[in-house]
């Protein structure tokens, strides 16, 4: 007999829908999913209780309605005319479409469910290690659906990867699903995941994303929270770095009610680098909540972060940023950097940079600055007649254009400023 | 044609009164100076012109072409005509140049229920000013006014004020942290403007710029009141004398 947990009664038990999902089997191998069943039955949703959890409440969650639509259209994915080449990859409430035909040498792609064990055991490898890992547990129990990008060694995609979220509610209000990206060696490929809701009914979607990449490889991950004032989304990426490898991730939030992401990156080997760059608006009443966690393991590794909130009316706005440097990996570089704009005095910011450094050898530097837009500046862009909310919008977007700037090609920055204006 | 039309204008920064009644009359063709020791109320009057925040007007009123200018927002000002030069410009370093002229230019437009300015009309117009201004086409995406020199700041005032070609223009010690060169190239830029149908106020503490840009009338601002006016004559007065002998005289 076990004994019982001492925060039991604190801690939120699962809605009955829930535990209507976990106890089918998921994608998961039955081992895997039999240990994340018992780990999510007894943790539940993560409360403000947990450490990791703090600011930001999943009570929208535990108070999902219930389903009523039936599968819905499929939409022509955004992103598939502003990036024509891309090989766009389409999932709607969670289910897949259809894996595009004739891809690129060196690209395979296999739907979650069909692929074989060795596969699904990569994809589910990360194991939850506590409360704070509840979703974790929770996607690991009960995702049936997803993707399997592999890119064999020395292949330099040139086409983007584009996954196309539409969370809109089908045949269900909840979805749970897990990617696993695999980077050969000396292979280079950019993923763009779009998250949106074409409908109002609330969906919310629990994400989990596996990335290895290999020696010398790249990978540029754009993740775009677009339209849908209603959904919700709790998004994890957990990274790992070999030799030489690069990742960049381009974090932008502009929609949904609740946004959760949390990136863990996992710099095993020396030479590797990372470069997280972050955007969220939160507005109205939504919540945008970015934990990063990077983990120098090796000596002779970098990262840099760059993380902006803007957040109007009532909105939430949480970057928590992460860096643990191990003992004995020396010559290690971390930079970290967060950037907020208070656009109303309802609106709420929290950052906090959380270091933990166990070696000597270390340049690590961090800095957070909660500013609002200048007077003086909107003053004498009114003075050349330019409207009060078209001198708010410059200089948001103004404000903004760092992040934005840095998506890697022209007709991306111009159509995500135009997003961003709309909803601005 | 009256322009403007300043009566016994009153105004206050917090408790502190700065501006004691105030008369001036600006009509169509006409380019006055407003001239004046430093603190004497100068860039006040043209802030409270501007309707910029924090100034309470207590007394007095204010027509720019018969119209309550005290009741208008700053914006519309703006696209009413009126143009205010910076005694000292604003740093935006997130807004490109180009992206304020672009948007001003067509917020004047729409004002006058014009459309968009073709792209390309646009930025020929920007870069023959760009051009006269003796300044560099990179300028053009930089941030405004982001780290620019004192000389770059004012001419970039005059560059806004020729592109949006305002009815008047209202220019705060345009002249100050000129050297010889910029400052020509400044006069030059507000002798374009000059016309029958424009007015022109210039505010300066210095003689120099008036020597380019020779003013019909000329005031001295002192301690919020104009207690002398005169033609260019004056200016060349107060170049001679100095400020203290005026100011004895006149009070
Ligand atoms: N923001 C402000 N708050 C308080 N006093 C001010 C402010 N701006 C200017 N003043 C005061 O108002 C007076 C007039 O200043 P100003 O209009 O700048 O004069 P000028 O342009 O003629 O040099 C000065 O005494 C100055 O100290
Ligand atoms: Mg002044």
């Amino acid at each position: 007999m076990s004994a019982p947990l001492p925060n039991l009664p604190e801690r939120a038990a699962l809605p009955d829908w829930l535990r209507g999902a976990i106890s089918q089997p998921s994608a998961a191998p039955a081992d895997v999913q039999a240990i994340a069943q018992a780990q999510i039955t007894t943790w539940g949703l993560p409360t403000l209780r947990d450490e990791e959890w703090r600011w930001t409440n999943l009570r929208a969650i535990m108070r999902l309605p219930a389903a009523t639509a039936e599968h819905t259209q499929w939409q022509p994915s955004p992103l598939a005319t502003v990036l024509p080449d891309a090989l766009v990859i389409q999932f709607s409430a969670g289910k897949l479409k259809a894996i595009p035909e004739n891809l690129p040498d060196g690209l395979t792609m296999t739907a979650l469910n069909t692929a074989e064990a060795a596969l699904r055991h990569a994809a589910f490898a990360p194991n939850a290690a506590s409360a704070n890992d509840a979703l974790l547990a929770l996607n690991t129990a009960s995702a049936h659906d997803g993707l399997i990008i592999d890119i064999a060694a020395n292949t330099s995609l040139t086409r983007p990867i584009v996954l196309d979220w539409q969370d809109d509610a089908g045949t269900s209000n909840h979805s749970e699903t897990r990617v696993l990206i695999r980077i050969g060696p000396h292979s280079e490929a950019t993923v763009i995941e779009s998250t949106y809701a074409t409908s109002a009914a609330t969906h919310w979607r629990n994400a989990v994303s596996v990335i290895h990449q290999a020696a010398n490889s790249q990978l540029t991950h754009i993740s775009l929270g677009l339209a849908g004032a209603a959904r919700l989304l709790t998004d994890r990426s957990f990274v790992t770095l070999l030799r030489d490898a690069r990742y960049r991730s381009i974090n932008i939030q502009l929609g949904g009610q609740l946004v959760r992401r949390e990136i863990d990156v996992d710099i095993r080997e020396p030479g590797a680098h990372c470069d997280l760059l972050g955007l969220m608006m939160p507005r109205d009443k939504q919540i945008m909540d970015t934990h990063t966690r990077v983990t120098h393991a090796a000596p002779h590794t970098t990262s840099n972060e760059q993380y902006q909130i803007i957040a109007d009316d009532a909105g939430r706005g949480i970057f928590k940023g992460r860096i643990l440097v191990a003992q004995d990996a020396q010559k290690i570089e971390a930079y970290q950097n967060s950037r907020n704009l208070l656009l109303s005095n309802t609106a709420e910011i929290d950052t906090k940079p959380e270091l933990e450094i166990y070696a000597d050898d270390v340049k690590c530097s961090h800095g957070a600055t909660i500013g609002r837009l200048d007077d003086e500046a909107l003053y004498y862009l009114r003075s050349r007649g330019i409207s009060r909310t078209d001198a708010r919008r410059l200089l948001i977007s103004g404000f903004a254009q760092e992040i934005v700037n840095a998506l890697p090609s022209p007709d991306l920055v111009a159509w995500m400023s135009a997003q961003m204006d709309a909803s601005a | 044609m009256k322009l403007l039309e300043i009566k016994n204008l009153h105004a206050n920064i917090g408790d502190k009164i700065i501006l004691r009644g105030i008369n001036l009359t600006v009509n169509a063709g006409e380019v006055h100076a407003i001239m004046g020791p430093n603190g004497s109320g100068k860039s006040t009057l043209c802030q409270v012109l501007g309707g910029r925040d924090g100034f309470e007007v207590t007394e007095g009123t204010v027509e720019f072409e018969g119209r309550n200018l005290l009741d208008m927002e700053t914006e519309d000002r703006a696209t009413a005509g009126l143009l205010l030069g910076f005694q000292h410009p604003v740093e935006i370093p997130g807004v490109k140049n180009i992206y304020l002229l672009k948007e001003a230019l067509n917020a004047q437009r729409a004002a006058r229920g014009l459309g968009e300015l073709d792209t390309f009309v646009f930025m020929k117009q920007v870069r023959e000013l760009v051009k006269s201004m003796q300044m560099d086409d990179a300028f053009l995406h930089r941030g405004v006014n982001a780290g620019f020199s004192g000389g770059e700041k004012k001419r970039n005032e005059i560059l806004q004020m020729l592109l949006l070609q305002p009815k008047l223009a209202l220019l705060d010690e345009t002249d100050s942290g000129l050297d010889i060169d910029a400052l020509k190239i400044v006069s030059e830029g507000i002798n374009r403007l000059r016309g029958t149908d424009r007015g022109i106020v210039l505010v300066t503490h210095y003689q120099r710029l008036l020597s380019y840009v020779e003013p019909d009338f000329v005031h001295i601002l002192y301690k919020g009141q104009i207690i002398k006016s005169g033609d260019k004559s004056l200016a060349l007065q107060l170049e001679a004398e100095g400020y203290q002998d005026i100011l004895e005289a006149a009070s």
